[in-house]
């Protein structure tokens, strides 16, 4: 018996012994693996160039009628990029009061004047968040040996923010002249000399047009299966197709979708996806639905360094669909209010006016709105826009309440509200959530109150979504549930009860 | 009902404070300062007549930047524009940041009516002679604050060249002048120097180098005229000029193209030193005739002249060995029966029934060439020899090999 137990001992023995030899092997080769990755062996060298478009605001050249030596397109680029950079610099110098960069786009005696500038703001604790907006440039001479130039910069659109003790004490709109004197030191353009010539407070007079909206019965659309991901990889013209179909026979009559600004590619915006954008119209018009475009989906930064290049990506976009019959107008953003405390309102509300002024500018012909997240934000900008839009997720007994004082403070202006809906969501996440019968409900109370007013609405949304991306709601599961479930149809593609006052 | 004094007095607190609210928001700022335009490093301040609030500040931007400046308060309030921003000339805009409806002005300041340096750029450095080519000068005018002076300012851009000394006024515009100064027929070196108010930039000077080079003529230097394969003929070209008979700059490469009476070519080339370019060619071991033309690839060339060269060796003696293995060539004599120098060639071709075997090449020795036949190489059999030297041949048949 003993004999036995003895093996038994010495077999366990063995075995932890050989276990324990694994495990010590194991850590070895996994410390040693982990040791041996790192960076790829080719960018030892980093000999890849990075260039990131970082500023481009408008620039108009005056055709050329310069005096000395005729111009070359490259040379003239080349001009124009160093002189941007110089703008750029200075901003940034201005921003984080260094003088970082500033030596290689001006000349060492006119680099001083805005090393005493910064000194004398960091002194006082001020700095200043700049952009400018538009240039337009007059080349008035080219020396000779190509090494002088002089320019003329007209009507540059100036917007700053000052800030003393981190407080935002002023907002700066100017339209300036500049004349402009550069050489050519080490390769780069420097400035050499640069004088303001004429200057004066510049403001846009809005010229809305309230007449550009009418009888709006719409839906925020996505596909069901690429919510949020509607012109990736997985874009298929015919459930589109067939989606819009069920829209129009439902009695709608326009959808709302968006334009996310990362995915689109910033300022260099993708072709492949504004042809899907484009393709998405025209299926549209194919079922003489309307569409309003959402613009800078998940864009968040708004600095005002980054404004120009926000400025690109909408005349990319909007040059490709302001033509286009199904465009209903232009949302600018969804939601931004809700960007108030992370970003300032104040600086949200600057980026969203400028931006109201560039998309007017751009297209002309189309309305303008903001996709404001509530009722009590609706009055904001509301006499830059052509009509005002709000989100409604709040109890439909104080719509006509708040709908109806929001309509007296705004006059003639038309409001649509471009968002509302209810999530049938009742499960683990919350038991106590809405059933298929309550949302039915509510969308019937609702249909009758926009019916009997005559509100204009869209309605969020056609689909309940199997998948909804961390982004839209975060991770939280009780968040993401309930936004799976806002749809008109469920996930098996089966007319909820809430289908029946989609419209009507 | 013991409320109602309580509400009384809270109404009347709210008034109160009411009132005191609209009386700070109607604090009123007026600006006493008049002028509104200064020169540049003048000391600019701006002085507002004001009730109410004292605690503001004035935002102040320049060309270069931008600035917040707080009041000196007495009876006004006084904001000086530091010196960094009013030296600087252009447009400087200032407002008054309050609570009160928008205050806001500009200031525009002139720059100085003193010169302090002339900053002058001159380019291309040099440009051809003819009049067509010319040299820009560009000049800046600034003044002690480095600001451009203004539009219209009197520029005399002045130059010399060999007798000729000019001066020419220019006015400024968007802070430049500039003058094109076009070159002379003759070549040389200007020299240019700007003024403006009476001062004076340093000197500069710009080379006017001659235009491009016309047609010229060659001739030919040697020593004898015999084709002895070992003398040198030099050629050379006129003095190559521009057509304002500037002499070309040195370094002018030409080619002279030599073509025999076969039609072969070859090249020998030189560059110009004070216009007159000089190439060397060794002579031809034969008679021959020689057609030549210098070029300057693509702009000039000369006429063609043509050359003769006489033969120099006239007959010569062939002696076999008795095996007739050793071939020995010459002796080889010159034009006045001298020796020929060593190094002429002399070819010898072996052909054995009618074909061709082997050329063998040797060079001479004190007037002879001598050829080493091979058993090995040329084995037993009868062999046809051609032997030729300065373009003469002499043949023997059935030269037998044992």
């Amino acid at each position: 018996m003993s004999n036995v137990n003895k093996n038994i001992l010495r077999g366990i023995i063995l075995l932890s012994y050989v276990l324990i030899i694994a495990v010590v092997v194991y850590g070895i080769a996994a410390i040693f693996s982990y040791l041996n990755t790192g960076a790829d062996r080719s960018t030892i060298l980093h000999a890849e160039v990075k260039q990131v478009e970082h500023y481009s605001p408008e620039i108009n050249w005056a055709p050329l009628a310069n005096e000395g030596r005729l111009m070359d397109k490259e040379n003239l680029k080349a001009i124009e990029e160093d002189y941007l950079d110089a703008w750029y610099v200075r901003h940034i110098a201005y921003m984080n009061n260094s003088m970082d960069g500033v030596s290689d786009f001006y000349t060492e005696s006119a680099r001083v004047n805005i090393s005493n500038i910064i000194s004398t703001n960091s002194k006082n604790n001020t700095y200043i968040e700049a952009t400018t907006l538009a240039h337009n440039l007059i080349l008035e001479f080219f020396s000779e040996d190509g090494q002088l130039a002089v320019i003329t910069d007209n009507n540059v659109i100036e917007y700053k923010r000052i800030f003393n003790a981190e407080k935002l004490v002023a907002e700066v709109n100017e339209k300036s002249t500049y004349k402009v004197t550069l050489l050519l030191e080490d390769g780069f353009w420097r400035i050499r000399h640069l004088v303001r010539v004429k200057s004066e407070n510049y403001a846009i007079n809005p010229d809305t047009n309230q007449n550009l909206v009418s009888e709006i019965k719409g839906i925020n659309y996505y596909p069901q299966n690429t919510p949020w991901d509607m012109y990736g990889d997985s874009f298929n013209e015919n459930i589109i197709n067939k989606d819009l179909e069920i829209i129009r026979n439902a009695g709608l009559n326009s959808i709302r979708i968006f334009v996310p600004y990362k995915s689109f590619g910033k300022s260099n915006v993708s072709k492949d996806k504004l042809e899907k954008l484009i393709k998405v119209l025209d299926i549209a018009q194919s079922h003489n639905l309307k569409v309003l475009i959402t613009l800078f989906d998940f864009y968040g930064d708004y600095s005002v360094i980054d404004w120009t290049l926000t400025q690109q990506h909408a005349k990319s976009i909007i040059h490709a669909l302001k033509s286009h019959k199904a465009l209903l107008g232009w949302d600018i953003k969804n939601e931004p209010d809700l960007d108030f405390d992370n970003r300032t309102e104040s600086l949200v509300l600057a980026w969203l006016d400028k931006m109201i002024d560039y998309v007017r500018l751009q297209d002309s012909n189309h309305p303008i709105t903001i996709g404001w997240s509530k009722t009590e934000s609706a009055e904001l900008l509301a006499d830059k826009l052509d009509f005002v839009s709000y989100h409604y997720y709040d109890n439909e007994d104080k719509l006509l309440e708040k709908y109806k004082g929001l309509k007296v403070k705004l006059k003639e202006k038309p409001v649509v509200i471009s968002e509302y809906g209810m999530s049938s969501y009742n499960g683990l996440w919350n038991p106590f959530g809405h059933s298929d019968k309550d949302q039915a409900e509510y969308h019937e109370s609702m249909q009758a109150i926009f019916s009997e007013n005559e509100i204009q609405f869209m309605s969020w949304t056609l689909y309940d979504f199997p998948k909804i991306p961390k982004e839209v709601v975060g991770r939280l599961p009780w968040r993401k549930n309930a936004q799976k479930h806002y749809g008109f149809i469920d996930e098996n593609g089966v007319k909820k009860p809430s289908f029946n006052f989609i419209s009507k | 009902m013991s409320l109602k004094p309580f509400y009384i007095s809270l109404i009347t607190i709210v008034l109160i404070f009411t009132c005191l609210n609209i009386k700070e928001d109607k604090s009123r700022y007026t600006l006493v300062t008049k002028t509104k335009v200064y020169n540049a490093g003048d000391i600019i301040t701006l002085e507002f007549d004001f009730n109410g609030d004292s605690d503001v500040i004035l935002y102040c931007s320049n060309t270069y930047g931008s600035l917040i400046l707080k009041p000196e308060i007495g009876n006004t309030l006084k904001f000086v524009i530091p010196e960094i921003l009013s030296i600087k000339s252009g447009i400087l805009n200032w407002e008054l940041l309050s609570d009160s409806e928008l205050n806001s002005g500009q200031i525009k300041i002139h720059p100085k009516n003193e010169i302090s340096e002339i900053e002058t750029y001159i380019g291309p450095p040099s440009i051809e002679a003819g009049g067509n080519d010319y040299t820009m000068v560009v000049a800046l005018p600034t003044d002690k604050l480095d600001n451009p002076l203004i539009d219209g300012t009197k520029v005399s851009v002045k130059h010399q060249f060999l007798e000729i000394e000019e001066r020419d006024m220019i006015s400024t515009k968007h802070g430049y002048g500039y003058k094109n100064l076009y070159s002379y027929q003759k070549s040389g070196r200007m020299l240019i120097n700007t003024e403006c108010l009476g001062l004076n930039s340093k000197e500069f000077d710009i080379n006017i180098v001659p235009a491009i080079p016309t047609n010229f003529t060659i001739s030919t230097d040697r020593v004898h005229n015999y084709a002895d394969g070992n003398q040198i003929t030099t050629f050379r070209t006129s003095t190559i000029k521009d057509r304002y008979n500037n002499i070309v700059s040195d370094g002018t490469f030409v080619s002279f193209f030599i073509t025999n009476k076969d039609g072969y070519k070859t090249e020998t080339s030189g560059a110009t030193i004070n216009g007159v370019a000089t190439a060397k060619v060794l002579h031809p071991d034969r008679a021959e005739e020689w057609d030549v033309k210098a070029y300057i690839e693509g702009i000039a060339n000369s006429d063609i002249i043509t050359i003769s060269y006489e033969k120099a060796i006239t007959d010569f003696k062939v002696s076999f060995s008795k095996n007739n293995r050793t071939v020995t060539v010459g002796p080889l004599q010159s034009f006045m029966n001298q020796y020929i120098p060593n190094g002429l060639n002399v070819t010898l071709k072996l052909f054995k029934k009618g074909n061709f075997e082997d050329k063998i090449t040797a060079q001479s020795v004190d007037g002879f060439a001598t050829f080493k036949l091979k058993k090995d190489r040329f084995p037993k059999g009868y062999y046809t020899i051609e032997i030729e030297v300065a373009g003469i041949k002499k043949s023997f048949t059935k030269i037998s090999y044992e």
